[in-house]
């Protein structure tokens, strides 16, 4: 399908990548699914690390695919002068540059804000950092874990009486990428609004803090530091993740005492509603462990999916803890096109993981990542303007491979 | 004025991931006009961190956090004269935001099918957590059970123990706040379409999609067919001795994956004797379960007197990811984040003066700003109505089409 009839909210807007493995282009592609037209600048010497995950071809790495569907790939070799050039070139005809390299690496291959505002006044130029592009610690460097780690995060996720364990490994970029994406389209609007374009600032460290927002307010408004506290919360007991048949688990929030007379009830204890020590949510919180350990006794006996239908039947907040192969074999996920199927490059059909939104006006989601220099000639020639002979030198002279 | 000030939205939520979708906005300037039930108010207030522990409608530090520069009209929707009120002011706004479970919206007057036919530029929002199309088995869901839904939850920790339960995630409301982001993406993202087309839309964000979203780089492998699906909790894990350490006062964060960080950490460490067994580039070509326990057994045992601050800042101008595993005292005394202005401090009635965290992102024009505190229960239900009818110069203009101004 053509890049620029593809619909959605952003269609008409270019956005040019220099990214590098996942939470780049996370936001690059959240903008690609909102309609944007995205060009991912690649070159052979200077190739997205992720590309070569995997021990496979650039065109077939696993981990590049799943993150970079609906983009386009051109090759331009950045750190050339003639490149360079190029790139400016392009910039000049685009909307958004949105950039994640090294601290300091942007301004040394001369596309810092400044040489890139000069060839495009209203450049929506968004540049993100692990803790941002300036300051005192802005010299660091980490990656999504260290991320969660700085931003407060991994602090509180573990079990009770233990040191922090953290969330899996592999969060933290995507959540920068979308924080990324959604500042882009701000400004984007700001530009609509007032024809001016702005430099964004993006830290990944800031972004992790906000998602954990009200555990901040609890220690500015109380002074008080909320430490890992495994599955429990505050307003809700039982609340946890109980062991089933077959090594699954079963999440339960119980939210009043309504659900917990009807838990009592699927656990074939209806007495224990009005034991006094679970009677009230507070009674409930004082003696958690004890009701923690009724529960598990139950969900121990019972198949986590079969269990979770029937308490929701009850109306109790209830789902099976996924296993990646639950996960991919999610109907509701397939139904809503979460996942979906796209063709690649070469032709090849292939599943990716699409919007975790729908839309009445989305844009079209149809293509999967692109392989390395797919769209040379397109971007090149179409929208440079260079001849297929000018084309041809630079491919030669090393610019453009 | 900010990027969004020319916008008017009118917030339905009644819960974090909308809540937290309308600050996004509100912080930018959008004027957002937040309906809550005339008696009690925003269910959030009635949930903690409440200033010195003592709950009340306007003590809530979440309902604080949530609600910055917002409007909040007190409007009973469940009667006639209510629904007419809505009715009205969603005629005024560009979005209406919502997160009630599917079918509320239809019954309040906003029929996601058909409500384009009133408003057609309206846009439309509504977060579930599972979308508008959740199968019955999926009616009833908390946070826990969203992030548990998504994948996050069964392979949380890395490196599991089977005996013990996955995990939560940080707090409360993590798959929230990530839902709420993505809606406000998609929000902005329509309304800046709408400049184009002059239409609105309906936009249905399913919060188990959008953290489900969050592990595309394993996902997308794993439902490819790329990467073997398994009931192990250790699928989405990494190889490799990145992990927590402990130190003299805390913990830190070590990533170590390749020959720069290696070399790194030998200087870090004073070029010990046990390295040298080590091949140069072990970590892409030879990582044994050995070799990992050794490095960490051994940069475990270094660390242990060390302060996380002092080892983690020189590790870091020798060019080794090794950073502090911070909480959030810390981070109000990052001098990163006093540099950035992270924090804000902000005066409310009933709260008094606190640093409230703020947003990720600068934006050098249009700085997201907080310059009200959260309202009070039906501050602004008189000004607001008033409006309605036109008889104040509150009202702002009737936009039509295409018709902006800076």
């Amino acid at each position: 399908m053509s890049n620029q009839a593809r619909g959605g909210p952003l269609q008409g807007v270019r956005v040019v990548e220099l990214t590098r493995v996942w939470a780049g282009p996370f936001g690059g592609k959240l903008l690609a699914f909102l309609g944007a037209e995205v060009i991912k600048i690649e070159s052979l010497g200077s190739l997205d690390p992720s590309r070569g995950y995997g021990g496979v071809k650039v065109n077939q790495a696993p981990g590049f695919q799943a993150v970079n569907p609906q983009k386009l790939s051109v090759q331009i070799d950045v750190k050339s002068k003639e490149g360079r050039a190029l790139v400016l070139e392009l910039l000049s005809k685009s909307d958004v540059l949105l950039e994640n390299l090294r601290p300091g690496a942007i301004d040394r291959l001369g596309l810092g804000y400044e040489a890139v505002k000069a060839v495009k006044p209203d450049i929506v130029y968004v540049s993100m950092g692990m803790y941002g592009s300036e300051g005192p610690l802005a010299y660091q460097t980490g990656y999504a874990p260290s991320f969660a780690a700085l931003g407060g995060v991994t602090f509180m996720v573990g079990y009770e009486g233990e040191p922090p364990a953290g969330m899996n490994i592999r969060y933290g970029d995507a959540t920068f990428g979308t924080a990324a994406a959604f500042a882009a389209v701000v400004a984007l609007m700001h530009r609509r609004r007032t024809g001016a374009g702005q430099f964004v600032d993006v830290s990944a460290v800031e972004t992790m803090s906000s998602m954990i927002g009200d555990t901040i307010m609890d220690f500015t408004l109380n002074g008080r530091l909320q430490v890992c506290d495994g599955n429990r919360h505050p307003e809700m007991a039982p609340h946890g993740v109980y062991p089933c048949r077959g090594g699954d688990w079963i999440s339960i929030a119980v939210s009043s005492d309504q659900a917990w007379r009807e838990l009592a009830d699927a656990m074939g204890q209806p007495a224990l509603a009005e034991h006094p020590h679970f009677r009230t949510r507070a009674d409930r919180k004082a003696n958690e462990s004890e009701l923690d350990r009724l529960v598990t006794q139950w969900t121990l006996r019972h198949d986590a999916r079969a269990l979770a239908a029937s308490l929701q039947q009850r109306g109790i907040a209830a789902a099976k803890s996924q296993n990646s192969i639950d996960l991919i074999s999610d109907q509701h996920l397939w139904q809503r096109e979460f996942y979906r199927t796209v063709t690649g490059g070469a032709g090849q059909s292939r599943p990716i993981v699409g919007p975790a939104w729908r839309m009445s006006r989305g844009a079209a989601v149809t293509d999967g990542a692109p392989q390395l220099g797919e769209h040379n000639a397109y971007v090149l020639g179409e929208v440079l303007g260079l001849s297929a002979e000018e084309q041809r030198r630079l491919a030669e002279a090393g610019i453009t491979l | 004025m900010s990027a969004l000030s020319d916008f008017r939205i009118v917030e339905l939520s009644e819960s974090v991931c909308g809540e937290y979708c309308g600050k996004l906005l509100s912080d930018f300037g959008a004027e957002v006009i937040k309906l809550e039930r005339p008696a009690c108010g925003s269910p959030t207030r009635s949930l903690g961190p409440f200033a010195a522990g003592e709950a009340g409608v306007e003590r809530s530090g979440l309902f604080a956090y949530l609600n910055t520069n917002k409007n909040s009209v007190a409007l009973e929707l469940s009667t006639p004269a209510g629904a007419a009120t809505l009715g009205r002011l969603v005629a005024r706004a560009d979005a209406v935001i919502d997160d009630h479970a599917p079918g509320w919206l239809k019954s309040v007057g906003l029929d996601p099918g058909t409500f384009q036919d009133r408003y057609p530029r309206l846009v439309l929002c509504a977060i579930t957590p599972y979308g508008q199309d959740a199968p019955a088995d999926r009616a009833h869901a908390e946070d826990l059970n969203v992030f548990h839904a998504s994948g996050w939850g069964y392979h949380t920790p890395t490196a599991a123990d089977d005996n013990k339960p996955p995990l939560k995630g940080p707090g409360r409301f993590l798959p929230s706040y990530e839902a709420g982001l993505d809606a406000a993406l998609c929000v902005v993202a329509a309304l800046y379409g709408r400049e184009e087309s002059g239409r609105g839309q309906f936009i249905d964000v399913s919060a188990q999609a959008v953290l489900a979203s969050r592990v595309d780089y394993v996902l997308g492998q794993l439902v490819a067919g790329d990467m073997e699906a398994t009931p192990r909790r250790t699928v989405f894990d990494l190889w490799g001795p990145a992990t927590i350490f402990a130190c003299r006062d805390g913990y830190v964060y070590l990533w170590l994956s390749e020959r720069g960080h290696w070399a790194a950490m030998r200087q870090l460490m004073g070029n010990p004797q046990w390295m040298n067994s080590f091949p140069e580039r072990w970590m892409e070509l030879e990582c044994t379960p050995e070799r990992v326990a050794k490095c960490r057994q051994e940069f475990g045992a270094f660390l242990k007197t060390r302060g996380r601050d002092e080892v983690s800042a020189q590790a870091q101008k020798l060019g080794l990811p090794l950073v502090a595993v911070k909480n959030a005292g810390d981070l109000q005394r990052s001098p990163q984040y006093v540099y950035r202005g992270f924090f804000a401090e902000l005066d409310h009635p009933v709260l008094g003066t606190a640093a409230y965290p703020t947003v990720p992102y600068k934006l050098s024009a249009t700085r997201a700003k907080i310059v009200r505190p959260a309202p009070l229960l039906g501050q602004h239900t008189e000004a607001k109505l008033a409006a309605l009818s036109g008889t104040t110069a509150e009202a702002g203009p009737a936009r039509a089409g295409g018709e902006h101004h800076s």
